[in-house]
């Protein structure tokens, strides 16, 4: 497929202060990649780069192939962009804003209204579509400034904290709506919200102090995995039992809010998380299993968890800070 | 093309829906029927010469206010993030900006010309320097509203890119006079940079190309300089 962002050695300083340090990465057609990253950490900065908004200090970024800066209005003609805290003309009623909008975007007559028709469908503002965006909740400006990013149809369409300020509906009605355009256009969303990445994006980018820590935190390989375990027995004696494994740092019983079930022979049954340091999970999990039959425990279950974003962003980013 | 017009219907919204235009219209009306029935019923003649000079001085102290807001609002409201990320050119921005504040100036004369029509009513007034006192007029906010866009591009608080437009169209009102004082060939250079020096023959009814290229060259320059300034963020 073809790469609808190719951002390469982004360098951009304020002053003195260097923003975003070296980054390079490129997005496919059709993918919904987020970006995370803590507040202040530049992923402003580089949307704003690539919207042609900021010129980078050094690097480039290519949008649906025209040059960011080069060949700017190409490259712009190509994005619908929600900036930061959904900048917009509140002297404006919300329709006018979207008519004016449409028509710099190129957009005119049966076009232009098709398109405002549409995004203000998308976004439910028919309610407020004469009322003036300065008299509008937050929440309703949040959505008047995403609706005018859709307008057009962009192939590419970059959102900078598209949830801010929305209530709990609204957030999920965003977070359908930009699940709904996977595949059919390229979005890249910033935010420094992780379960909020972690349920739109299909692939996550981490970005610390303006430097790139990855580009796929989901397929990110670790040697960081951790096992479920179903086990019959005495707790004590099933924790010091998996304790001898290599590899194994700890073990923690899973906490439930019910009784536990009884075997046949009267044993207890319980869930156990046991977090391992491997570089292979698979040789792991046999000597898991052995430890276990070894030790005369029934074993009913014995799973290799999915890496959870959290632990992925934590181990990142403690690597990433230097230790004094 | 489609794209500057709705930049400047936006910008004309945005001038003629906010109460500063009304105020500086009302102000400028105010003082200018002043000055004109004052100068009428002292001198009995049929001329606007006083009322061109006036107009000159309150457009050195109007433009500023007409000015300030244009870009720095935008870049203080962060919408000019929202003008500049949509297939929008830096020349349209400038321009819609420029033409709109520019329409502001000319709604001016026209509701100033009122002054020549009662001339014409009551005396028979020559018509030349009249004329040549418009286009000096408007040649003269032309290159001022261009300076006052320049500043209004440099900061992003509108108190500050008024001052800084004031204080630099005060110095060129006044600086034939430091001119004066100075040693060939600086005082000719100095007193050429002068506002008053190029607009005083429009306004006494003469047209000498090289004023008219003063306030056209002075107007370009700041526009240029401007989306210079715009393109540099």
């Amino acid at each position: 497929m073809a790469n609808v962002v190719a951002a390469d050695s982004l360098v951009k300083w304020y002053g003195p202060r260097l923003a975003v340090k070296d980054v390079s990465f490129t997005i496919e057609e059709g993918e919904v990649v987020g970006l995370l990253g803590p507040n202040g950490s530049g992923k402003s900065t580089i949307l704003r780069i690539l919207t042609g908004y900021l010129p980078p200090s050094s690097g480039s970024a290519r949008i649906a192939g025209f040059d960011a800066m080069e060949d700017s209005l190409a490259a712009r003609a190509s994005i619908g962009y929600l900036a930061e805290d959904a900048p917009i003309y509140s002297g404006m009623r919300v329709d006018e804003f979207l008519h004016f909008m449409a028509r710099i975007k190129g957009l005119s007559g049966s076009r232009a209204n098709a398109s405002v028709a549409m995004a203000r469908e998308r976004l439910e503002l028919d309610k407020v579509a004469h009322m003036a965006i300065g008299k509008l909740s937050r929440g309703y400006r949040q959505r008047v400034a995403i609706a005018q990013a859709l307008l057009g149809d962009p192939p590419l369409l970059i959102l900078d904290e598209p949830t801010n300020a929305l209530d709990a509906y609204q957030v999920i009605a965003v977070r359908e709506l930009i699940r709904s355009l996977a595949g059919q256009r390229t979005v890249l969303l910033a935010s420094h919200v992780l379960t909020e990445i972690e349920k739109i994006a299909s692939r996550v980018m981490i970005l610390v102090d303006g430097m790139l820590l990855t580009t796929d935190a989901k397929g990110q390989s670790t040697n960081q995995h951790r096992f479920r375990l179903r086990i019959a027995g005495a707790p004590e004696r099933i924790i010091a039992q998996l304790r001898k494994v290599p590899g194994v740092a700890s073990v923690e019983p899973e906490q439930i809010t019910e009784a536990p079930p009884v075997s046949a022979d009267g044993e207890t049954w319980r869930a156990y998380i046991v977090p391992v340091e491997a570089e292979n999970p698979r040789r792991i999990a046999e000597d898991l299993a052995q430890a276990v039959i070894a030790g005369g425990f029934p074993l009913s279950e014995l799973t290799l968890l999915q890496p959870d974003l959290e632990q992925v962003f934590l181990a990142l980013t403690k690597r990433a800070t230097p230790v004094s | 093309m489609k794209t500057f017009a709705a930049l400047l219907v936006k910008e004309e919204k945005a001038i003629f829906t906010t109460p500063i235009a009304y105020v500086v219209i009302a102000v400028f009306l105010l003082i200018m029927g002043y000055t004109f029935t004052l100068t009428l019923f002292m001198s009995h003649a049929a001329s606007l010469v006083h009322v061109f000079f006036q107009i000159y001085v309150l457009f050195l102290l109007t433009v500023p206010i007409i000015t300030m807001r244009l870009i720095a609002e935008e870049r203080r409201l962060r919408t000019l993030e929202v003008l500049l990320t949509a297939p929008v050119s830096e020349v349209s921005v400038i321009l819609s900006k420029y033409l709109a504040s520019m329409s502001l100036i000319a709604v001016m004369l026209l509701l100033s010309g009122a002054y020549a029509i009662t001339l014409a009513i009551f005396g028979q007034p020559d018509w030349g320097p009249i004329f040549s006192g418009y286009l000096g007029l408007l040649l003269h906010a032309s290159a001022l509203v261009a300076v006052g866009l320049l500043a209004s591009c440099l900061v992003s608080n509108q108190i500050v890119a008024a001052v800084m437009s004031l204080s630099l169209f005060l110095l060129l009102w006044i600086i034939d006079k430091l001119g004066y004082l100075l040693p060939d060939p600086f005082n000719a250079l100095v007193v050429n940079m002068s506002f008053l020096v190029h607009f005083r023959t429009f306004a006494t009814g003469s047209l000498f190309l090289s004023d008219a290229g003063f306030f056209i060259s002075v107007a370009l320059l700041g526009l240029f300089l401007s989306i210079r300034a715009l393109g540099q963020r």
